[in-house]
């Protein structure tokens, strides 16, 4: 979610009670004069002071990066303190602190700081997300004076920096190209613009178009390994009960600003065919979970910016089912290319924005129809049945009741179907849709994270080529890798190929199959390690002298 | 002072040539390292050259009419440690089942005369692009016993070889071509292979005798030798560095005696662990005993242990 651009008026047509708390936050001042300039300068200065902490100077790429950043700042300061002296002219400031920047940046702060707590290199990213939003304050104000436009000093920067880092880093070695799409980000936002309603706005969400733009370019070049985008995508599940987190954050989003019905729909719209592709398919479409959190937490702070979504509850709710329906495809599109299926929720949003005026001119279509063809045309509309703020809380209610049902049958923080190893296998056995290229996906990524059996699986797959195109070289690797972690039956495949050596998983290896996205249970007694390994499907683990008593009846069967 | 005039020409084509510019780095970042590994695939790999006793056109094996291949005899030999005999013996040599050693009859097979060099390795590596992930691997000199190997590596060695002796670059040995012809194949020996090549029929304690010689062997030193330094006239068979220079990984998993050459029955619940044999250039006369069993895990990749070759015929 993003706000509307900083020089222009609000929007004659916000929520009431957005107007209302802008009136009260709003402070204007000007400031004139070249000594403005300082200020540029001042937090070109802030990045290279940044570049000597500790976590900057861990790495020379990274700080050669900081300083960089800083030196293009004062560079352009001072460009534009010639230019304005050569010129006669002197920069302005005017301060307007808006409710949707502050708001939104508290919420954003408040997702970051949960998540950071429970997977530590967010708060390791403290210092470097710090830097970008001195840098877009630098960039945005140097931007804007260089364009001859007055600067509106506000948080406006703020949520833009913590929307791009909820959703995309680079590594350090490659971070001078945050800072480029920081830059780019707000680039974006000044140039690309059109005419919209009456008034020259700009066309995308700046966080979503850097996020999107930049996504292309990592797809397209195979560079996704320069960012941390895969670990962002899957850590927020370390959290517990992150979908209540996200969804009560989401709650104060929706009050304010009156998002509801785009993120509401969306997320019905996703949970929807999510369902319905279980029913048909007999498997979860997102192999564990029916919205992922990356997605969740997208439709709440990503795609909602009110100045690039339609205004009118019915466009509105095109929109939300529009992003639902483009996470859903990309996810497949994606994944059927090979390239990384996280950049989902990313991609669709500026091609959303560009949707807008159509939404737009379908809704007055639709306006027109309705008056023309009705007696009383707004006898039974919402805006009759709940005028003013009172169609938001109405929306939001319904919408509580959804998540509250969706929580109910255990859809968002509870146990997913598709966490379980032996759901996949029996799936892929059955032949069940896209079952054994998820089952392969899965070993593979456990076999990346040293687990042997995954390894070894995988391994006998290819050797076998049952599920997938036999590869004895591809095998072999994989046996290799699952015998040089000490698993006994990948060196009898090994060395002795044709065995398909097979046995169950260890207890190290269950550490690492049983963590649901991001459970750490290395610490777990064996006891509780089988009793979990039984829930989830392992039948072997449900032998009570490996101290899992079960609790009752027999195993989850798998399949659902 | 006046506001400055507003303009914004060519920012539209500038911002292009930011994501062009950035599209170009990343494409650059990314052919340069694909140009980098297909021009230096296999950083640390030394130069070898000529190598006296050992062929550069058949993968640096050695210069003789089965490439290094020594023949051992089938039929029994006598098998772990008598502790009456020798006082070194570890309890893990005993054969159990009321005896203290065996007889076990293996059939005729060939052994390697030396263990595998670094510019043999060098050359595995160089034809298949076999990961090296310890650059140590290959910088020891080419003729010394190739170190830093897991025992997926040597198995993947042996595997290639025995690939290469089916369709070599040029003509084999026609001793060599005729067992090849004749269904033999490279793998790793199994201790009871390993241990009769190294002390023949006669249960000798070392390869050479019953008592431990430093002019015989590379241990108690500081670090390997060239494969074959150290002569060895008395022994059973012309099979050099079977005690000490490296330890040698065997295709035997690390169980009690009596010895069992079966896969079927390997434990395969357990932790890996997998028998090599001979000693190091570090250890005492203990260890470098031909009975001697050592254990260790598939994954290590140690500076004491490396491997040797066998021709076997299932």
């Amino acid at each position: 979610m993003r706000q509307s651009r900083m020089s222009t008026p609000e929007p004659a047509a916000r929520a009431a009670h957005t107007s209302t708390l802008s009136a009260l936050d709003s402070i204007f001042r000007q400031t004139r004069g070249t000594v403005t300039l300082l200020l540029p300068a001042a937090l070109g200065i802030t990045i290279g002071l940044l570049s000597l902490t500790p976590r900057v100077q861990g790495s020379a790429l990274l700080t050669q990066s900081f300083l960089g950043a800083a030196g293009f700042v004062l560079a352009w300061a001072a460009l534009l303190a010639f230019t304005a002296r050569r010129g006669g002219w002197a920069p302005t400031i005017e301060i307007s602190l808006r409710a949707q920047h502050y708001i939104q940046a508290c919420c954003q702060m408040a997702v970051l700081a949960y998540w950071g707590w429970h997977w530590r290199p967010v708060y390791a990213m403290a210092v470097l997300l710090a830097a970008q939003v001195v840098f877009a304050y630098a960039f945005s104000m140097l931007l804007a004076w260089s364009r001859g436009e007055r600067y509106v000093l506000g948080f406006g920067p703020v949520p833009i920096i913590f929307s791009i880092n909820l959703f995309l880093w680079f590594r350090d070695d490659w971070f001078w190209l945050q800072f480029l799409m920081v830059g780019v980000g707000f680039l974006g936002k000044e140039f690309v613009r059109w005419h919209r309603e009456g008034r020259h706005v700009h066309i995308f969400n700046p966080s979503a178009f850097a996020l999107g733009l930049f996504s292309l370019v990592l797809i397209a070049t195979g560079t996704t390994d320069l960012t941390w985008g895969r670990e962002i995508a899957s850590t927020l599940t370390l959290a517990p009960h992150i979908y209540l987190y996200l969804f009560l954050v989401g709650l104060v989003v929706m009050h304010f600003f009156s998002i509801t019905l785009i993120a509401g729909t969306a997320a019905a719209v996703l949970f929807g065919l999510s369902a319905l592709y279980a029913s048909v398919t007999g498997v979860p479409y997102f192999v564990d979970s029916e919205i992922p959190t990356a997605v969740f937490l997208g439709l709440h702070l990503l795609v909602t910016d009110p100045s690039t979504s339609p205004r009118t509850p019915l466009g509105k709710s095109l929109f939300g089912a529009l992003y639902g329906l483009g996470v859903f495809a990309l996810y497949s599109i994606l994944g059927a290319a090979g390239a990384p299926t996280f950049y989902d929720k990313l991609l669709c949003v500026p091609l959303l924005n560009l949707s807008v005026r159509g939404i737009d001119h379908f809704v007055r279509n639709v306006g027109a129809r309705r008056e023309a063809g009705a007696r009383r045309p707004d006898s039974l509309t919402p805006s009759v049945l709940f005028p003013g703020g009172m169609r938001n809380l109405a929306a939001m209610g319904v919408w509580v009741a959804f998540f509250a049902i969706m929580t109910a049958a255990g859809r968002t923080d509870g146990r997913h179907p598709g966490d379980s190893v032996p759901f996949w296998q029996a799936a892929c056995a059955d032949g069940r849709a896209n079952a054994c290229e998820r089952l392969l996906s899965i070993e593979a990524s456990y076999c990346g994270d040293n687990s042997a059996w995954a390894c070894n699986e995988l391994g006998l797959h290819y050797a076998e080529g049952l599920v997938v195109e036999a590869d004895a070289e591809l095998g072999e690797r994989y046996f290799a890798r699952a015998c040089e972690l000490r698993f006994q039956p990948a060196c009898v495949n090994l060395v002795d190929p044709g065995t398909n050596a097979r046995a169950e998983p260890r207890s190290l290896d269950l550490r690492l199959l049983l963590r649901e996205g991001g459970l750490n249970l290395m610490q777990a007694p064996e006891s509780e390690l089988y009793l979990r390994a039984c829930d989830h499907g392992w039948r072997f683990a449900c032998d009570p002298r490996l101290g899992s008593a079960p609790t009752g009846g027999e195993p989850p069967s798998g399949v659902a | 002072m006046s506001e400055r005039p507003r303009r914004s020409r060519g920012v539209v084509l500038a911002a292009a040539g930011l994501v062009a510019a950035v599209w170009s780095a990343l494409m650059l970042s990314r052919t340069a390292d694909d140009r980098a590994a297909e021009a230096d695939p296999l950083p640390g790999l030394p130069p070898v050259g000529q190598l006296d006793g050992f062929r550069a056109d058949a993968w640096y094996m050695p210069d003789d009419s089965t490439l290094g291949f020594v023949e051992i005899p089938g039929g029994p030999f006598t098998m772990g440690s008598d502790p009456g005999v020798d006082s070194l013996a570890f309890d893990i040599e005993w054969w159990g089942e009321g005896r203290v050693q065996g007889t076990p009859d293996i059939p005729t097979f060939f052994i390697g005369r030396f263990e595998v060099t670094v510019a043999q390795y060098a050359a595995f590596v160089g034809d298949t692009r076999h990961p090296v992930p310890d650059t140590r691997t290959l910088q020891d000199p080419p003729s010394h016993p190739v170190a830093w190997v897991s025992w997926p590596d040597a198995v993947a060695y042996a595997r290639w070889l025995d690939t290469r002796l089916r369709t070599p670059p040029g003509a084999l040995p026609d001793s060599l071509a005729g067992l090849v012809a004749d269904g033999w194949r490279v793998a790793l020996p199994t201790e009871a292979q390993w241990e009769k090549a190294a002390r023949g029929t006669d249960a000798r304690i070392y390869p050479w005798g019953d008592a431990p010689r430093t002019d015989r062997a590379n241990f108690r030193a500081a670090s390997p030798v060239p494969v074959g330094s150290f002569p060895c006239p008395e022994c059973a068979y012309p099979v050099a560095d079977m005690a000490g220079n490296v330890w040698e990984w065997t295709r035997s998993p690390f169980r009690p005696y009596p010895f069992d050459d079966s896969i079927e029955r390997i434990d395969l619940s357990a932790d890996a662990l997998w028998i090599m044999r001979g000693g190091s250039f570090g250890d005492t006369e203990q260890y470098v005993r031909a009975a001697n069993r050592g254990g260790a895990d598939p994954g290590a990749r140690r500076a004491i242990i490396g491997f040797r070759v066998a021709l076997v015929r299932d």
